[in-house]
């Protein structure tokens, strides 16, 4: 008994030691920090930066797939008749289209209808000017489906019905937006490859002058038998903290920011709102806070035992 | 494994320090350290003396493990140091206080939190830094000075500060290089006799190198003489009558690393 309280004893002696040393180098890192303050500052303001472009550019990206996606639903395959064609033949065509498995809903739209909805969006007013329909034979059906990658099925299958004239889809501005997704995309991730690569630097650099000015300590804690540890986890813990701070003020920015540019955008091109609509800053948080905290914390952790492994050798 | 069977062998004889024909070389020079071979007992006070560039240095440093010898064995309180694994060095320096000719003092701590570092490094519980620390400057007559910031302190107060945090955390072996090489004569003395008490006190081995002729001849302990790297003369155990104090060489006035020490 009494040889099990002494293990027991010691067992929470040496927790008790490792979780007073871990709380030991955590407060010299953020006292290096301190006494390190410029080039602390110039590393955070770097990572923030580069950060801050990564939230910009992963929130455009978002936001771009969330419109691509609603583009494509929402855009339907419009189909168009040869003069002559009556409204029974199109209604047994709207029927035959609605049994299709990737068709989710197909919707008649006469003539007038369609006048009477472009003449709301674009003409207000001065929609009374006209007499007459000038959309006259422009009777179509809307058909919306489920599945967009069936579309170009759909379409031929349409094209090919005697009595049609014209099938318009929506591929090339789901193309399009795709486009300019990837083109986005693709500069982001160099943008953000070149600043990753200025920030390690950056906080590369802060910690080897931290590990330059610790010269003498550092000696010391040598000679006097620190581990490994002991001596290299503040410099460990100051990269680790120079990415945490680094990765939230962006963040915090884009909090800020998010719904005004929405609104900004919104009021400035309001004839685009069917086709803007931006996802809520909770959907891109989801994904953008642990991602840009994981990013600056890696950041920082590589940045430092890079330097710890070229100028710190215990 | 640090733990070789010779180690353990000279642990069981209690000799804290042996050198077996070992010799440093540093690259296109003179060898350092030639051929060196002595044993230390534990609770041994030894002097390494011998003029600017003898080797004495590089042999402590060889026994500090900072540096490796180029050949031969070095056991020091039984690890042995030619096979020592990176990860048992903090292990092994943890029993060892070392004392430098420039201090090496934190110059933007106080006295106390100099000392404190040593426990800290250690993993001391919180709880017993304060008194042992405490303790420690109480041994070198600096308690009442615990919260003064080191440059405040004379040359002689700052090698007291360095001679507590090398002892607080009590180690086995003692090594001092130059530790008077600073001080004048007075304070030289009184730094001597203080480390001379710890060595009778505790018991710990002491190594101290020095050029000071008129300290070792008046300190009466073992004195090992090097010259061009090679021990020239060991007066063996503590004699107190060995005729060789009086025959050592005047040394010319240098600090441990060669630069000409100014008065």
């Amino acid at each position: 008994m009494g040889t099990s309280m002494r293990n027991n004893n010691s067992i929470f002696s040496g927790i008790h030691r490792a979780f007073s040393t871990l709380f030991y180098t955590l407060w010299q890192g953020i006292k290096y920090l301190w006494r390190n303050k410029g080039y602390t500052l110039a590393s955070i303001a770097t990572i923030s930066s580069c950060l801050f472009l990564f939230g910009i550019f992963f929130s455009v990206v978002l936001n771009f797939e969330h419109m691509v996606k609603s583009a494509e639903k929402d855009v339907s395959v419009t189909v168009f008749f040869k003069d002559g064609v009556t409204e029974d033949q199109i209604n047994q065509l709207k029927i035959a289209v609605e049994e299709r498995p990737e068709v989710s809903k197909v919707k008649y739209v006469s003539a007038d209808e369609a006048w009477k909805e472009f003449s709301k969006d674009y003409l207000g007013d001065y929609a009374d000017g006209f007499t007459e329909n000038p959309l006259e034979g422009s009777e179509n059906l809307e058909i919306y489906l489920n599945d967009v990658s069936k579309q170009a099925d759909l379409v031929s299958y349409l094209e090919g019905i005697d009595g049609v004239r014209e099938v318009n889809r929506s591929e090339l501005t789901a193309n399009t937006l795709s486009g300019a997704n990837s083109l986005i995309g693709y500069i982001s991730m160099a943008i953000i490859a070149i600043l990753f690569v200025v920030s390690l630097f950056l906080i590369s650099n802060t910690v080897a002058s931290g590990i330059i000015s610790h010269k003498d300590e550092i000696t010391i804690m040598k000679y006097i038998g620190a581990t490994d540890f002991f001596v290299q986890a503040p410099y460990v813990f100051e990269g680790i903290i120079i990415g945490f701070i680094g990765s939230i003020i962006p963040l915090v920015l884009i909090w800020y920011l998010y719904h005004k540019v929405i609104a900004l955008v919104n009021g400035k091109f309001a004839i685009l709102s069917s086709l803007l609509s931006f996802l809520p800053l909770k959907v891109v948080f989801h994904d953008l806070v642990p991602i840009s905290v994981a990013l600056g914390v890696g950041i920082g952790f590589l940045g430092s035992m890079f330097t710890i492994r070229k100028h710190l050798h215990v | 494994m640090a733990q070789s069977n010779r180690a353990e062998e000279l642990r069981a004889e209690n000799i804290a320090v042996s050198l077996r024909d070992v010799s440093k070389m540093y690259s296109r020079e003179a060898p350092a350290v030639t051929n060196a071979d002595f044993e230390v007992h534990d609770g041994e006070f030894v002097f390494i003396t011998g003029e600017t560039g003898s080797g004495k240095s590089t042999l402590l440093k060889m026994i500090m493990h900072e540096l490796k010898p180029t050949s031969g064995e070095i056991n020091v309180l039984g690890f042995d140091l030619n096979r020592i694994r990176h990860g048992k060095i903090p292990k092994f320096r943890r029993n060892l206080g070392i004392v430098f000719q420039d201090f090496r003092l934190l110059r933007d701590r106080n006295v106390y939190e100099n000392v404190a570092f040593a426990q800290r490094i250690i993993q001391v519980p919180g709880k017993d830094i304060r008194k042992n620390v405490l303790d420690a400057l109480d041994m070198v007559g600096l308690a009442d000075k615990y919260k003064r910031k080191v440059t405040q302190l004379s040359g002689g107060e700052q090698q007291r500060v360095a001679l507590a945090r090398a002892l607080v955390n009590k180690p086995l072996l003692l090594l001092a290089d130059e530790p008077t090489g600073n001080l004048d004569a007075d304070t030289a003395w009184d730094i001597m006799q203080l480390i001379e008490r710890v060595n009778e006190i505790f018991g710990t081995t002491v190594i101290v190198v020095t050029h000071d002729r008129g300290i070792v001849s008046r300190m009466h302990k073992r004195v090992v003489e090097m010259k061009q790297g090679e021990i020239i003369s060991d007066s063996g155990e503590i004699d107190p009558y060995y005729e060789g104090y009086d025959e050592l060489p005047d040394y010319q006035d240098v600090d441990a690393d060669g630069y000409e020490y100014e008065e």
